[in-house]
């Protein structure tokens, strides 16, 4: 658990007038989950946004298995192994399934085998609807679609931007045993606005707050922090 | 400075403000109806030719008076508007990414127009050229002015000054800004939107009609004007900011002081390579324009 | 259900290779069975230089997303440079490629810039290209002989100084708008086409999986601009004459219009559409006013029944588009 996989030191961006994310910093270690969580507008997307490629940050650094990211377009840190989903589902919806697998691992660096791909699949459940264009899929089914395009890529880092939302409350249960599953297989870094996902998955929560991280500690830890259940989880909640 | 030359600058001064003037009234007519619903109008150019043309049978075949044709040109653009928006356009409200399908539906219109104006006036005609407002000449200095030009001149400065008026302070014209912004919110606060959007497209062509009017009274033309046009108001409404009033107006009387200026040393091709070529600048490093908001 | 994912091509090759091989044979027999009309002959002629265009808007249009106005410029790029060279002495067959290469790195260029560029600036931006290029082609007469065009053009010829023409130079546009056809299928069924699929669906999402978007838009771009002036480089000897308003925007759209009225996102509705639109504009080529008042027409028809606009394009499945906007509306519900 020595093995540093993600560096973010100091990571600022301002919108305009409004500063996003003020210094962030977070250290994430290869196997270790990482949870964030904050309220709307905190600048938790906007954090996966610069991690991933999409935003430069006005300053601050980005390191990946040791290598600078800076200046990387989005397909190149894809390839070199950091993915991440969207809040909102994002799929080729006029594809199939299949066809969309296939394009995850038209230029993957390390895509998975065949055979490896269809094992994911089926862990995942989703094999059977392999021919259905993605667009007419449930929701639900929509995010296991999303998943097992990152996972035929065989990422290093999976950073999950709101991987229940819009679920329902059986369903959420079956993200989570999934998630518990392939936190196994490949680093996850999610980001939820309620620790119930992230309590049972994470080994470290980072909580932010109007871009600025408030505290960061194990799911207890974080659970029993005064100043995070005066500031932002209450009573409600957990 | 000697007579001659004073000439020369006093004219080419009294061209840009006038181009200027009716560059600014067409580029702020296709703001108005991009700002509002979205549409980037390519056909207008043919709109303004369109205006001109019926305005010349008007005054020329039927012995209408310029200052009635005017008005009665201007007039009826709102039920051409209507009846365009009823047919064409009002489907696409609701559609994601309009804008492009609007741009491309606007270029099918330039390419009817076009064939119209080719198959009917372009045979009777290869120039056109319509009598005056009022007759006589005021001198400035040494340089003889034409009334008429002075005329056009006025009455274009004024619409100008009026639409600024109009949306910047009237009720109407505050709820056609509030749909600019934002469209759910100003639903919100009890605009009727598809009302304003009619309005705003009737507007936007009606200015444009008033814009290639006002140009035929002042110059002769011919029908390759349509297409100079269309670029030029896409060129200064992008290069002012799409949705920009005030960028289109800014923008306008820059482009017609330019093309006055770059006419009397050389030629209208090289005004026409660099106007699209400031708005290709535009376009790849500064797409939100000049003044955008 | 296990082990049943298929990751590999999508249809056998038979669907594809069939109709492949019914066009070659009409293709090639249609220049003999008209070889007694030379009129009809030319119209097909002409209809095979757009077969051969429309594969290229095809491949940028119905398979990467990108609506590029300037495709005629770069055709008459071609066009020119050929003209030009057989004019100074050059056979046309080593004309040919330098005029295709002259288009595609033309059109590489002029596409660059604009791929930043979304939906209706980058449009905008392929009509404003295009202006220039038309503006181009006017002001610098001594290349082009301006807006009087240019019709003292030689005829291709083949080994034993025979002149290309007749039957024997519609069989050449023929083979070439099967060529053009066959490249087109061999692109979209390799992971070329599948990344400029992708492109055209989500760019963004595309990006995100490690497709280099920019990268393989160039390559587009390319390829389609040779398209364009391989089209040009026949057509020049063929009609007879040039100008810039054989190469002008109204052009450009036209080719467009036979690719969305075909049918955007397949190989053979733009051959289709092509068949059907580029003899009615040769048959009312000496109505050309009637025509564009036409072509207009088919444009806002094509428009007016996309039902998602053209982003959608007219083979969109109404089942998909309807539950992924049911998806939408339910995530917006749930913000």
């Amino acid at each position: 658990m020595t093995d540093v996989l993600l560096k973010a030191d100091a990571i600022f961006r301002r919108f305009g007038g409004v500063v996003a994310l003020k210094g962030v910093d977070l250290v994430q270690y290869r196997g270790e989950t990482v949870g964030m969580i904050g309220p709307n507008g905190s600048g938790k997307t906007t954090f996966v946004n610069v991690i991933s490629g999409h935003l430069r940050p006005n300053s601050g650094t980005v390191a990946f298995e040791g290598r600078s990211f800076a200046g990387r377009k989005p397909f190149q840190i894809a390839q070199a192994g950091l993915t991440r989903t969207y809040q909102a589902v994002r799929v080729f919806g006029e594809l199939t399934v299949r066809e969309n697998v296939a394009t995850a691992l038209v230029d993957a660096t390390d895509p998975a085998t065949p055979d490896q791909v269809a094992e994911l699949a089926d862990w995942l459940r989703i094999g059977h609807r392999q021919e259905s264009p993605a667009g007419s899929l449930t929701l639900m089914e929509q995010r296991q679609v999303e998943l097992l395009m990152r996972l035929v890529q065989r990422p290093r880092l999976m950073m999950l931007d709101e991987p229940v939302g819009g679920l329902s409350s059986a369903e959420v249960r079956t993200m989570i045993a999934l998630l518990a599953e392939l936190k196994t297989r490949c680093t996850i870094f999610v980001i939820e606005h309620t620790m119930k996902v992230i309590r049972e998955l994470a080994d470290k929560v980072v909580v932010l707050m109007a871009g600025e991280k408030l505290a960061e500690g194990s799911p207890a830890e974080i659970l029993a922090d005064q100043r995070v259940i005066d500031r932002y989880l209450g009573s409600a909640d957990a | 400075m000697s007579n001659a030359n004073l000439i020369i600058l006093l004219s080419t001064v009294s061209t840009g403000l006038i181009l200027g003037a009716v560059f600014s009234l067409v580029a702020v007519g296709v703001t108005i109806v991009y700002g509002s619903i979205w549409m980037p109008n390519a056909a207008n150019g043919q709109f303004f030719v369109l205006a001109a043309l019926v305005g010349w049978t008007m005054t020329v075949s039927w012995g209408i008076h310029p200052a009635i044709a005017a008005l009665l040109v201007i007039g009826t653009s709102v039920p051409f508007s209507y009846a365009l928006e009823w047919a064409l356009i009002k489907r696409f409200y609701d559609v994601p990414n309009r804008n492009i399908s609007y741009f491309v539906l606007s270029l099918g219109i330039t390419q009817i127009l076009t064939g119209v104006f080719t198959l009917t006036y372009g045979r009777w005609a290869d120039q056109f050229q319509l009598p005056p407002l009022v007759t006589g000449i005021t001198f400035i200095g040494p340089f003889p002015m034409a009334n008429n030009r002075l005329a056009v001149l006025a009455i274009a400065i004024l619409i100008l000054i009026g639409l600024f008026a109009l949306l910047r302070f009237h009720r109407y014209g505050r709820g056609l800004r509030a749909v600019f912004q934002n469209r759910d919110a100003a639903a919100l606060r009890g605009v009727n939107v598809k009302a304003s959007y009619r309005l705003s497209f009737a507007l936007g062509n009606a200015v444009i009609f008033a814009g290639g009017m006002l140009f035929a009274l002042a110059y002769s033309f011919d029908l390759t004007a349509a297409w100079t046009m269309s670029i030029t108001a896409f060129a200064i409404m992008i290069i002012g900011g799409p949705g920009s009033v005030l960028g289109a107006l800014i923008v306008g009387m820059v482009f017609g002081f330019t093309q006055a200026a770059v006419s009397a040393v050389a030629s209208p091709t090289i005004a026409a390579f660099a106007y699209l070529g400031a708005m290709l600048l535009i376009l790849l490093f500064k797409p939100s324009g000049l003044f955008a908001r | 259900m296990t082990g049943s994912f298929k990751t590999g091509g999508s249809a056998s090759w038979a669907t594809a290779l069939g109709p492949l091989a019914a066009f070659a044979v009409i293709a090639v027999a249609l220049p003999f069975a008209f070889a007694g009309n030379r009129y009809l002959a030319f119209v097909i002629g002409v209809t095979m230089i757009h077969v051969t265009w429309t594969s290229g808007m095809n491949l940028l249009y119905g398979y990467t997303g990108l609506m590029p106005l300037m495709f005629a410029g770069i055709a008459g790029i071609s066009a020119y440079t050929v003209v030009d060279l057989t004019a100074a002495g050059w056979s046309f067959w080593a004309a040919l490629p330098v005029g295709a290469f002259a288009a595609s790195v033309a059109g590489a260029i002029l596409g660059l810039p604009s791929l930043r560029l979304k939906g209706f600036y980058f449009t905008l931006c392929s009509l404003v290209i295009q202006t220039v290029i038309t503006l181009g082609f006017v002001y610098f007469a001594g290349l082009t002989n301006g807006d009087t065009g240019i019709s003292q053009i030689a005829l291709p010829t083949l080994p034993g100084g025979v002149s290309l023409v007749g039957t024997p130079y519609d069989l050449v546009l023929s083979i070439a708008a099967v060529a053009s056809v066959a490249i087109l299928i061999a692109i979209v069924r390799s992971s070329l086409g599948r990344r400029l699929i992708a492109i055209r669906e989500d760019d963004e999402l595309a990006g995100m999986l490690g497709i280099n978007v920019t990268g393989y838009k160039v390559a587009a771009f390319f390829i389609g601009s040779m398209f364009a002036g391989i089209g040009g480089a026949l057509y020049a000897p063929y009609i007879g004459f040039i100008s810039p308003r054989s190469f002008d925007v109204l052009i450009s759209m036209n080719i467009w219009l036979m690719v969305a009225f075909g049918g955007r996102g397949t190989i053979w509705g733009p051959v289709v559409g092509a068949a059907l639109l580029a003899p009615l504009a040769f048959l009312l080529q000496d109505y050309y006013m009637v025509k564009d008042i036409v072509y207009g027409l088919l444009i806002i028809a094509v428009i007016a029944l996309m039902p998602g606009g053209i982003a959608s394009g007219l083979t969109v499945s109404r089942k998909v588009s309807a539950s992924v906007a049911r998806l939408n509306a339910e995530q917006r519900k749930l913000k």
